[in-house]
Order: structure tokens, then C-alpha cells, then sequence
């Protein structure tokens, strides 16, 4: 039964966040932003590489010296050196949008329900609470991961064009941004996710749960974004461990929100 | 068949049911009458296995009570809710609304579609079964929700306020379904406020007020305390005042020239009655049991019981 009720929440979902005037363009624009800002970036190579500028701009001095200490960028220039640093670092905001876009929509999944009122049907079928978070789940994280991975693909493609068109060379993701792409963005959407849900099932109005989800959710995103994706980004193992981790963390969650789902809490306190 | 044993629920301390027991053989339909807060809506909860209970159990459908995540389940695919409110989506169409939760409750593409169509022409909603669910009128939803409740072919059907809100016609069209479902057989467990609906369609009646007030088949419990009506040829009032000092008169009321009586055992007291007015100088004109409505029943039992 799992499997066709994945499917018809993620269909039902789906068909909400497209009338969500919400959140949809919250699905436009994190990706809009992640093929545009690769270009973008390129296209401010020559003034973020100057030497000139470097020598007295405390911030183009930090760049060039984060570029210099680097051992992993290669390059016949600065520039070339830089872009390689700009595009492969860019890859932390492919692991922020999955995040965003499926805490979001978790926030909205239950809380939506009650206030539907129809929550209590939902609850009054066979569905077991592993099966209905399960769903819930999967249909906030899928759209997310099929956004951010379409994005993904233009950004690193326009990037690679931009590349070529300011500094005539051709620069592939890392195997690290693969790794993130692959792995740690879907750990990390499905433990925002997770986060997500759990405020979702305890508030009883929309506005409440997805303000508080994106206090909980988007701090602690851009800390593990901060901590974990450079360094994730720069090398597959890292990304790979990180997955890992975050993956366990996951599960736990999960488990947690399972044992924590408590119907008699949904059904006598939203009125 | 659905069995309730000393099930209680509190919620933050407070006994919303307490010890409550009963029993609905399978393919009876009982009504549970109480007021607003009385218990009727969280007794169903519990019985669903929606609501685990504080304390006591039950078997509904063949599962018993208090129900694990796995046999609640089990138990929800063999019982059929309608809730007070019809809880559809608004934008979605009927058909399409009655498609998510007949999959939710595991009915295949096939037969869904034709138990829908089944359905909604049985109950006039075929002409409407694409528009958007919130432009529907309030029977219509109510009816469509009672559709849900009745998909997977449940053994067991629990309605809560079925016709509440509902203007007259729809009001019928719903009883007349209710009564339908009955026929063929399914176990019906009906929380209403409405004492003719209980009354016209009801083998047995439950009268709730946080705890079981009275039970039972309606013939037993409207033969349980019947009445003594007197009428006198003259003013009753001060024949009434000395009746009520005989001990087997519980309660003597007069009305004009009538007195209405109720007495530990209707049968012995009543000559007994009879002879002391006759002794006090009335004319006695007519004697005669009266049996009191259900609404009579139920009323008496709620104001006996303190909120």
C-alpha cells in the first residue's frame, strides 16, 4: 500500500503547491537564482580577480588569498583559478534549496489538512502514521530534489558556458559538487523535511507553523550549509560522510516523528 | 459488531467517558443521544482506535481494543466515519475527492470507479461529480461524505450528527440512506442530537452524558418508567398534595383536572393510588398508563445527571 499512497499524496501535493500562492514562486525563484548567479559571478571575474584592486580591497585580497592557499584549484591564471573557486563552492546552494523548498512545503503539509478539516478522514483510513508521514514526506521532498536537481543542471551547464565565454576554458563540477548534488542534498531536505513536519503536526494554524519552521529550519541549514558544504564541495569523502551523518540523523528523526505522532493531540487540539 | 468495556478517556484530568459500557450486535443500528461535550464524539474516536482510551477496552469489527498503529489499521479498513464536518478538499471535485480516499482505504482502480458511479447516482450527485467540492451545497457534502463513510463496503458505519445542519429534504434524503445501510445488514453506531431521527430509525439507544445514562432497546426503555395519568371530575391540585405522601408515589403533578403520577412499581401502587382518592372524595373519571417519549427519557436522564 506504501508505494500507490506515496504516489497519491505526491500527486494531491503537488497539485497544492501549484495553487500556493505561497510557495510556488519560492519553486521559480531559488532556481531562477541558481542558473542566473553562476553567470552573474563570471561575469564579475575581472574586477573580483584585479590585482590592483586586491592590493588595497580588504575583501579582493581575502578572495585572492583563499584562491592562492588553495592547492586544489588549478589554473593557468588567477581568474581561471577563481572561477573554478566560485562554481565549485556554489554547489552549498544546491544543498540550500532542497532545504528551503521542502521544509516549506512540510510545514504546510499537516497544518493544511486541519485546517481543511480533513485531516480526520485522512486519519479515519488505514492508513498507519509511518505510511501517512511516509507520504507527507516523500511528496515534500521529491518536487524539491526534482526542482533543485533541474536547476543543478542548468546553473552547472551555464556556468560551464560562462566559463568558456570569460576565460575560454571549460570547468566540469567536482566530483564533490556530484556528491552533494546526489547524496547530502537529499539528507539534508529529508531532515528539514523531518523538522518540518513535526512543527506541522503540532501547530493548528498555517501561518504559525511556517513561520516557525523557517526560525527552526534556515538557521540551522545555512550552519550545516557553512560548516559541512565547502568543505563537501572541495572533496567527494567529506560530502559522502556528510551524507552519511546527516542520512542517520535523518532516520532517527523519522522514527522519532513516528513515535511522536500523536493523533489524539491532531484531533483534539486544532478546533 | 461493536463492544465497549469500562472505556474511559480524560483529556489534561478531565473524564470526558467514564467507564462506559455497551454492547451493538452486528447489524443493529444504535443511536447515542447527549448533549454538546457529552462524550458522543470521542467515544467514537476510541472506538475507531483514532483515540486510545485512559482506561477499559472494546471490540469493534473483530479487533480489539485499545488498538496498536497495525490492528487499528486493520480495523479502520473493516469501519466506515463519517465526521460532523464533511472534511473534502474544496477545489478538488466529488469524484475525484471519493477517488483519494477510496484508494487511501486500499479499494483497486476498478471497482472504485464503479462503486463511485454506484454512488453518486444513487445519492443524485452524478450531475455534480466534477465541480469543485466547495461550490457544493451543504447536503450535498453531507451526502458525499457519507458516500466516503461507505466505499470500502465497511461492516460497521459510525455517523456523527449525520444530519446536522441539514435542511429538511436533505435531512430525510440522509435518514432514508441511513436507514438503507441497515437494511443491508451493516452494524451502524448513529451520534445524533435529534431524538426523531434516533427514534425513527434506532434499535437501541444510548443516552450519554460523559457516562452511560440508560441502554437498551427503545421498547424497554420508554417501558421502564412509565407514567400514571388521572383524570378527576374536579381540580386535582389538592388531591396531589395528599398523594404525595403515600411512599409508593415517587413524583405527583396536576394539571387542571388530570394527575400525573410516577410510582415504584406501576402495577401494585396503582389501586392503591386509586383507592385513596376515592377514599379523599375524587371522582375518579379515567386511569390510564402513559409511556413516556424517548425525548421524555432522555431528557429526564440528562437533568438527573449533573454536568
Amino acid at each position: 500500500m506504501t508505494r500507490e499512497v506515496l504516489l497519491l499524496f505526491f500527486r494531491k501535493e503537488t497539485r497544492d503547491l501549484r495553487s500556493n500562492r505561497q510557495i510556488w514562486p519560492a519553486y521559480l525563484a531559488l532556481p531562477g537564482v541558481a542558473i542566473l548567479l553562476p553567470v552573474l559571478l563570471l561575469a564579475l571575474l575581472p574586477i573580483l580577480a584585479d590585482p590592483v584592486r586586491a592590493a588595497h580591497d580588504p575583501a579582493a585580497r581575502l578572495i585572492t588569498e583563499l584562491v592562492s592557499n588553495d592547492p586544489t584549484l588549478h589554473g593557468a591564471t588567477m581568474q581561471e583559478r577563481l572561477a573554478r573557486l566560485l562554481l565549485r563552492d556554489f554547489g552549498v546552494f544546491y544543498l540550500l534549496i532542497p532545504v528551503i523548498l521542502a521544509s516549506s512545503a512540510a510545514a504546510l503539509a499537516l497544518v493544511r489538512e486541519k485546517e481543511q478539516r480533513t485531516l480526520e478522514p485522512i486519519l479515519a483510513t488505514p492508513l498507519t502514521d509511518r505510511d501517512l508521514l511516509l507520504a507527507k514526506l516523500f511528496a515534500a521532498v521529491a518536487p524539491a530534489l526534482v526542482v533543485t536537481w533541474g536547476a543543478a543542471l542548468l546553473g552547472m551547464l551555464a556556468g560551464a558556458l560562462g566559463a568558456w565565454w570569460r576565460i575560454g576554458a571549460l570547468i566540469a563540477p567536482t566530483a564533490g559538487n556530484v556528491v552533494g548534488l546526489v547524496l547530502l542534498a537529499p539528507a539534508m531536505s529529508v531532515a528539514a523535511a523531518l523538522i518540518g513536519l513535526r512543527i506541522s503536526a503540532r501547530f493548528t494554524d498555517v501561518p504559525s507553523a511556517t513561520q516557525y519552521t523557517g526560525l527552526v529550519v534556515v538557521p540551522v541549514g545555512l550552519v550545516l550549509a557553512a560548516v559541512l558544504g565547502r568543505p563537501a564541495m572541495a572533496s567527494p569523502l567529506v560530502g559522502l560522510a556528510g551524507a552519511l551523518v546527516v542520512g542517520v540523523a535523518a532516520l532517527g528523526l523519522f522514527r522519532r516523528n513516528v513515535r511522536r505522532f500523536r493523533r489524539e493531540e491532531i484531533l483534539t487540539r486544532w478546533r | 459488531m461493536i463492544a465497549a468495556k469500562d472505556l474511559s478517556r480524560s483529556f489534561d484530568g478531565r473524564l470526558a467517558v467514564e467507564a462506559l459500557s455497551f454492547q451493538v450486535p452486528a447489524g443493529a443500528l444504535c443511536a447515542l443521544l447527549g448533549p454538546n461535550g457529552a462524550g458522543k464524539t470521542t467515544t467514537v474516536r476510541m472506538l475507531l482506535g483514532l483515540l486510545p482510551p485512559s482506561s477499559g477496552g472494546g471490540e469493534v469489527a473483530g479487533v480489539s481494543l485499545p488498538a496498536t498503529d497495525r490492528s487499528g489499521a486493520a480495523l479502520r479498513a473493516r469501519a466506515g466515519l463519517l465526521t460532523e464536518s464533511p472534511g473534502f478538499y474544496d477545489k478538488t471535485g466529488g469524484r475525484e475527492n471519493l477517488e483519494l480516499f477510496g484508494r487511501l482505504y486500499g479499494i483497486g482502480p476498478a471497482p472504485l470507479r464503479s462503486r463511485i458511479e454506484h454512488w453518486l447516482r444513487r445519492l443524485e450527485l452524478w450531475e455534480a461529480r466534477d465541480q469543485p467540492f466547495g461550490t457544493w451545497s451543504k447536503g450535498m457534502k453531507q451526502r458525499l461524505a457519507l458516500i466516503r463513510a461507505v466505499l470500502h463496503e465497511p461492516e460497521v458505519i459510525f455517523l456523527d450528527e449525520p444530519t446536522s445542519g441539514l435542511d429538511p429534504a436533505a435531512a430525510r434524503e440522509v435518514r432514508d440512506l441511513i436507514a438503507a445501510l441497515r437494511r443491508e445488514g451493516r452494524t451502524i453506531l448513529l451520534c445524533t442530537h435529534n431524538l426523531a431521527e434516533a427514534q425513527q430509525l434506532a434499535d437501541l439507544v444510548g443516552i450519554l452524558r460523559r457516562r452511560m445514562l440508560a441502554f437498551g432497546r427503545q421498547a424497554e426503555l420508554t417501558a421502564e418508567r412509565p407514567r400514571l395519568e388521572v383524570r378527576l371530575a374536579a381540580e386535582a391540585a389538592p388531591f396531589a398534595t395528599a398523594l404525595r405522601g403515600l411512599t409508593s408515589v415517587q413524583a405527583c403533578e396536576a394539571s387542571g383536572g388530570t394527575l400525573r403520577l410516577s410510582l415504584n412499581e406501576m402495577e401494585r401502587n396503582t389501586p392503591e393510588v386509586v383507592r385513596e382518592l376515592v377514599r379523599l372524595g375524587g371522582q375518579v373519571l379515567e386511569v390510564r398508563p402513559v409511556v413516556p417519549s424517548l425525548e421524555e427519557i432522555y431528557l429526564r436522564a440528562v437533568r438527573e445527571e449533573p454536568a
